[in-house]
């Protein structure tokens, strides 16, 4: 498929990007017909397992990890053309959940042993860790309230944790006297129990119920739990993001190449100005987050202060999730009927672009934290 | 329906039919098949298409004489609305709003006879054939052929996008009956009970997951002469009396207001009414919809007074899927992750599945003549823009 995107016009990618980007390409186009996106949809864990370890393979889980503790340590730079295929194959894998939050909690938590002994496990796909903070709908605040840590035990729900099912241990923020607290807890302890829910894309969300769970490890407390944890989160609305841009630049390729094919009155149903001009909108969209995207990594590769950062991943999430839906559901109308079939690869698309707009914070929440912060 | 019915339910006060539907609703329709998140199918609305029939409430816009409620224009909308707020789902309905419409118009007496008591009676239920894989937006383009042979037509090709052809047991649709000359009068409307030998109905999932339409195959199947409405070749004209018929019912507010009341239900049980933001938002939306209904009255005055409503009735299907759209993609939002989940958010109104609600909205800028094909009608038939 043709590539659209105005990256090999105006933009200049390292020689280490574009070697990145050729293996994350050849990779996606193993799959080119999303057979192993739809033999995981609706089936636990919701991803493929050979695809991990295919991906540990390749070191793309290890990217943010530092060399200390198994990784490479890359940066976003480095990693995104790798999200950007992830997003246009829509592979089916936690990526951004596992190796970019999940990764990034333990990777800034406080505790050296646990590092030294997981984060290489993480890297090599043998272990999975997945994270469950939220406790409400629409929540942005990282602060546990709900989740209570009493005598040692924890309590509470947490709600929204994707791709739980082939995680191997949770980690979990609580909330104790003093404030927020970020635990280990291994997936099997007494007392907790998983229930899941269906994701749109095929994939899973999960409900956790504690009821007087071991605490299990501490990673960080209440000095640094919330600002670790605010950090994993930004870094993954920013890498989701990423997925996202992927998500929309592939549907608007697909979509293109199909108004090049359909004939209607006699001609490619592309040669009609009404559809011209709405393909142009939406590739504007998709520039126009590309900027959006390339700024943002280069603000979290650099040394920008927290708010900053939080500024940033507020600004792309809200312009990508928008962008992602208004591109994929154009992309629907624009194929007709046979976009509204689940036979058709291009809906896969806009139910991805649903999971992943909606997911941390969808672009309303992001705009109304951008204001927050800004205003 | 008696005239005389007809005339005492459009007499009654607003307030009083609107409590009168209301009850029936209440005391007659599932609770459990209320706001289903699909088209259901016969055999989960059947029974409620009977108890329509039952009470000679099936066809609110046919008139009296053929058995229908005859009501105006004005407790057309109010039936509408009752109906779309308690979440009434929609029966296999293409007999109600197409077929009957189209035979008391253009069928001969004979069809009238044989056909209008079976719509009412449920013994007939219908879709529609005219889409193929090669004739969607230019539908005159269609290929599938009908050949003369003595009293009968060999028909063969190939239909898609047949909603719940799974459930119908007659087809009305469109074959080629001449191959020469202009493409649009070379086609000729045909009735067909699916139950023809030669006929195969293959189901499509459709992108909420759900079996509602179906491809339809035809393999040398025999259809008498006599299913022919309107005239051989002349099928075209009939299909776009038709296709008016279609573009008034789905320009009609039902979809908007159903998307609305859902919205509704989800915004009270998040409490999204605290935030004015969010209120300013649906009460642009709410108003989006008022101003339809206005519109829509006043072209549904004109099918009262006897006239024909002409290519402008573009304008209610672009507004009407337009506005249910954006009704969705608020809800959506509105949803938070609950966005991007199969399941939904508890209300009082029972389950909202935003997610849910998104994707079904999608296709009705799609169907019946696409949102893009009804812009270049109003351009060139209404404004009279070159080209
Ligand atoms: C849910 C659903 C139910 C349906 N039910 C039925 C049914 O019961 N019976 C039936 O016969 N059909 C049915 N259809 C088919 C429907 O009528 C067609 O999908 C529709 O006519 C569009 O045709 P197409 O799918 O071939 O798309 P295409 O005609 O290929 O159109 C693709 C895109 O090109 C655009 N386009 C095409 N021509 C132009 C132009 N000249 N200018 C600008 N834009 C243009 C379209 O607007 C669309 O965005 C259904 C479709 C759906 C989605």
């Amino acid at each position: 498929m043709e590539d659209i995107s105005l990256q090999s016009r105006i933009d200049v990618l390292t020689e280490q990007q574009v070697l990145i980007q050729d293996s994350a390409v050849a990779f996606i186009a193993q799959d080119e017909e999303l057979k192993k996106t739809r033999e995981s949809r609706f089936v636990q864990p919701g991803y493929d397992q050979q695809t991990w370890q295919e991906m540990a393979e390749l070191g793309w889980l290890g990217f943010l990890i530092p060399e200390q503790y198994g990784g490479i340590g890359l940066g976003f730079d480095d990693l995104h053309p790798v999200l950007i295929q992830l997003g246009k194959g829509l592979l089916p894998a936690p990526f951004v959940a596992t190796a970019v939050v999940a990764a990034s909690v333990l990777v800034n938590c406080d505790n050296e042993a646990i590092k030294k002994d997981r984060l290489p496990a993480l890297v090599s796909g043998a272990w999975k860790p997945a994270l469950a903070w939220q406790e409400t709908q629409g929540q942005m605040s990282v602060e546990a309230e709900q989740l209570r840590i009493v005598d040692g035990k924890l309590s509470g729900k947490k709600a929204f944790v994707p791709d739980a099912g082939g995680a191997d241990d949770f980690i979990v923020s609580a909330g104790g006297d003093k404030g927020t607290e970020l635990y280990l807890v291994n997936k099997g302890a007494t007392g907790l129990t998983i229930d899941y829910e269906q994701r749109i894309d095929g994939g899973f969300y999960a409900r956790l119920s504690f009821d007087q769970v071991d605490v299990g490890e501490l990673l960080a407390g209440t000095d640094r739990a919330e600002q670790v944890l605010e950090s994993a989160l930004d870094e993954g609305r920013v890498a989701a993001s990423v997925e996202l841009l992927g998500v929309m630049t592939r549907s608007l390729e697909i979509t293109v190449d199909y108004l090049n094919q359909r004939v209607q009155f006699d001609k490619p149903i592309g040669s009609f100005q009404a559809i011209q001009h709405k393909t142009v909108d939406l590739f504007i969209l998709s520039e126009i987050s590309r900027s959006v995207v390339l700024q943002t990594i280069a603000l979290l590769d650099g040394d920008a202060s927290a708010h900053d950062r939080a500024v940033g991943a507020s600004q792309v999430k809200a312009r990508c999730g928008d962008a992602a839906l208004q591109i994929t559901k154009s992309a629907i109308q624009l194929h007709g009927g046979i976009g509204y079939t689940d036979e058709a690869n291009i809906g896969l698309y806009l139910k991805k672009a649903m999971y992943l707009a909606s997911w941390l914070g969808n672009a309303t929440a992001h705009r109304a934290r951008y204001a927050e912060l800004t205003l | 329906m008696t005239e005389e019915t007809t005339n005492q339910y459009n007499a009654m006060d607003d307030d009083e039919f609107r409590a009168m539907v209301h009850t029936f609703y209440v005391e007659n329709y599932p609770q459990e098949l209320r706001f289903s998140p699909h088209r259901m199918h016969w055999d989960e609305i059947g029974d409620w298409y009977l108890t329509l029939s039952k009470q000679g409430w099936l066809t609110p816009a046919w008139p009296a004489e053929y058995g229908g409620m005859g009501l105006d224009a004005n407790k057309l909308l109010i039936f509408m609305d009752v109906g779309e707020s308690y979440g009434v789902g929609r029966t296999p309905d293409m007999g109600i709003t197409m077929v009957g419409p189209l035979l008391i118009q253009h069928g001969s007496q004979q069809q009238k006879d044989h056909y209008l008591p079976k719509i009412l009676a449920g013994e007939y239920i219908w879709c529609q054939g005219y889409s193929e894989p090669g004739a969607g937006s230019d539908l005159a383009s269609l290929q599938t052929s009908a050949v003369r042979d003595g009293d009968h037509y060999v028909v063969n090709g190939h239909k898609t996008w047949t909603t719940l052809a799974m459930d119908a047991n007659m087809i009305f649709m469109l074959v080629r009956t001449n191959k020469e000359g202009k493409k649009q009068e070379g086609i000729t409307f045909l009735l067909v009970p699916l139950d023809t030998p030669g006929i195969t109905v293959r189901p499509i999932i459709n992108l909420g997951m759900h079996d509602e339409f179906a491809e339809v195959f035809f393999d040398d199947v025999k259809v008498p002469v006599a299913n022919v409405v309107g005239g051989e070749n002349k099928g075209w004209t009939i299909a776009k009396a038709l296709l008016g018929h279609e573009r008034i019912f789905i320009g009609s507010p039902k979809f908007a207001i159903l998307a609305m009341s859902r919205l509704k239900s989800m915004a009270k049980s998040v409490g999204l009414f605290d935030d004015p933001i969010f209120v300013e938002r649906y009460t642009r939306l709410q108003l989006d919809i008022e101003d339809l209904f206005a519109t829509y009255k006043r072209f549904v005055e004109v099918l009262k007074r006897g006239g024909n409503i002409g290519p402008e009735v573009s304008m209610l299907k672009i507004w009407n899927t337009e506005t249910q759209q954006r009704v969705t993609e608020l809800m959506m939002e509105a949803a938070s992750e609950h966005g991007g989940i199969q399941g939904g958010i508890e209300t009082e109104e029972g389950l909202v599945r935003a997610a849910g609600e998104f994707i079904g909205s999608r296709p009705s800028t799609i169907y019946g003549g696409s949102n893009e094909v009804q812009r270049n009608i109003l351009a060139k038939a209404v404004l009279r823009l070159p080209g």
